[in-house]
Formats: C-alpha cells, structure tokens, sequence
C-alpha cells in the first residue's frame, strides 16, 4: 500500500458512510498505531499512590501548624493582658504615655531633655 | 507478592482499585493506554506532551473512579476523560502561545516520528500525524473518533456530547479539508 491510498483512507474515514472498524485496522496494518512509552504504566501507578502520600503528609501538616498556631496566639494574648496589667499596675494608667513609660514625666523635663534648654 | 489480575473483569477490576489495589488499577491502565493514546496522540501529535496527558487521564479516571455508576461502559467513560482533558490542554496552549505570537496553533506541536517499523510505516504514520494537526482541532477529534478509534458517528456524538447533525457537518468539514491539505502533502 503506497501514499496515495493511505490519503484515501484518511479523506474516506471523514464520510458519513465509512466503514469505521476496518479502517482502524487497515492504518494500523500500516503501522499507523499509537501507545504510550514502555514505563507509562509504572509511571502513572508511581503519581496516583506518591499523590496520596503527599496529601496524607500535607494534612498532617496542616494540622499541625493550626495547633501550633493556636499555641502561639494564646501564649501571645496572655502577654499581652500580663503587659497591660503590669503597665496599669506601676503608671496607674494605660494611656499612650504609660505604654511609653513617660506617664510621670512633665512637658518642661521632656524639653529640657531634648534640647539641653 | 503482586496479585495478579490479568484475567479479572472490568468489575472486578474497578472494585478492587475503589479499594486502593495498585496491581488491579495498573491492569485498567494496561489495557485502556492504547485507547486513551490514540486519543490524545492523535490530536496532540506524537510529543511529549501527549505522553503527560495520558498520564493526567488516569490518574483523573482513579479519582473520578468513586463516581463512576457503571452506566456507560468504562472505555467510554475513559474515552470522555481523554477528549476532554485534549481539548483543555489545546485551549490552554493556544492561550499561552497566543500571548507570545500571533500564529495559529497548528505550530504549536512538535512532532516525533518514533523510531519502530520500516521507513514507509514511518512515512504512513506522519502522514496521518500531518493530516491530523493541520486541520482545525474541533474537526481533527471528529476524525479522531472515526478513524482512529473506530467510532460510529452516533458514538462520536455521544462521547463528545454533541448532536448527530453537528457531528455530521463537521466531518463533511474536515473531509474536506483533509481533501486540500492532502493534495498538497
């Protein structure tokens, strides 16, 4: 079988009236077949059950850190109440100036401080 | 020790990778890789590219496995996997190719004529891969269906889920620019 009826093959299988099982066989005769490399199964099998492991580990994961997360956010709530607490306790307030640590201190010290006046 | 499921049915098949039996899944791959590569190969060309999609269509067909009722048969519901992860993957190339040229997707693809058969099984082989790749990729999965898979025009239209008449016309399309392109081939 030359070209030329390989091209009539190919026109012919787009008719409505063409003979679709014997013109697969007939390529194929002609060495018109297709398939995957010889390791494509190993391949596949090697992404589906390596995927499943990932995704077990990347929940695992997950899980871990939102615990930690909570761990640290608690640990960082409390101190900050114990900071506010100590703050209110030595200034007697917990205005700007307090967190500051210049809740004692006069306006004339301060100028006195900066500029040497 | 691998169990061995060569002589399983597709049932069985299926129940036990529902299970997450390796071996029984490698054996759906085993047999459907031809089915699922002329497919893809037929609209992506002989690239490596095509090799990466059938890897992508059972690994999809795996996960989609829970869902499958059984009432179509399993190499059409694989076969529907195929075509439209091929066509996604078309529309993905031609948007990207798109932002950097202003040719049409036929350029995209690159063709690698395997090394097996004598040299006019090579010839025949990229000529069906030209055929196929210079036509628009709406006609070439007509095509595909009918030539290389051996489908009916009312299986063509089931698989791709369009109507007889629609099928029909764009197989009178291709036909015809197969015709063209051919004669200058």
């Amino acid at each position: 079988m030359d070209l030329t009826d390989i091209k009539s093959i190919i026109i012919a299988s787009a008719s409505e009236q063409a003979d679709t099982d014997e013109i697969p066989r007939r390529l194929e005769d002609q060495g018109v077949s297709f398939d995957f490399s010889s390791d494509f199964n190993e391949k596949v099998i090697e992404r589906i059950f390596k995927e499943k492991f990932t995704v077990i580990r990347e929940s695992d994961f997950g899980k871990n850190l939102s615990k930690v997360f909570y761990r640290i956010a608690l640990t960082g709530v409390a101190a900050i109440v114990l900071l506010l607490l100590s703050i209110f306790l030595t200034e007697g307030s917990i205005s700007f100036n307090s967190f500051l640590g210049m809740g004692s201190i006069y306006d004339e010290s301060v100028f006195y401080l900066l500029t040497g006046i | 020790m691998k169990e061995s499921y060569r002589l399983a049915d597709e049932n069985e098949l299926i129940k036990a990778s529902l299970e997450g039996n390796a071996s029984a899944f490698e054996e759906i791959v085993s047999r459907y890789r031809r089915l699922v590569a002329r497919t893809v190969k037929g609209m992506l060309g002989d690239s490596v590219y095509a090799e990466d999609i059938g890897q992508e269509v059972f690994i999809k067909l795996y996960y989609s496995l829970p869902e499958f009722r059984g009432e179509a048969k399993l190499s059409t519901y694989i076969q529907r996997i195929a075509v439209n992860l091929t066509l996604n993957e078309i529309k993905r190339r031609k948007r990207f190719f798109s932002m950097f040229s202003q040719k049409g997707n036929d350029e995209i693809y690159e063709y690698e004529i395997p090394d097996h058969g004598g040299p006019e099984k090579e010839e025949a082989k990229e000529l069906v891969n030209k055929a196929l790749m210079s036509i628009d990729p709406k006609f070439r999965i007509v095509v595909v269906m009918r030539m290389l898979q051996g489908y009916s025009t009312k299986e063509t239209a089931e698989i791709l889920n369009l109507p007889l008449g629609t099928v029909l016309s764009r197989l009178s399309r291709a036909q015809e620019q197969l015709r063209k392109i051919l004669k200058a081939l």
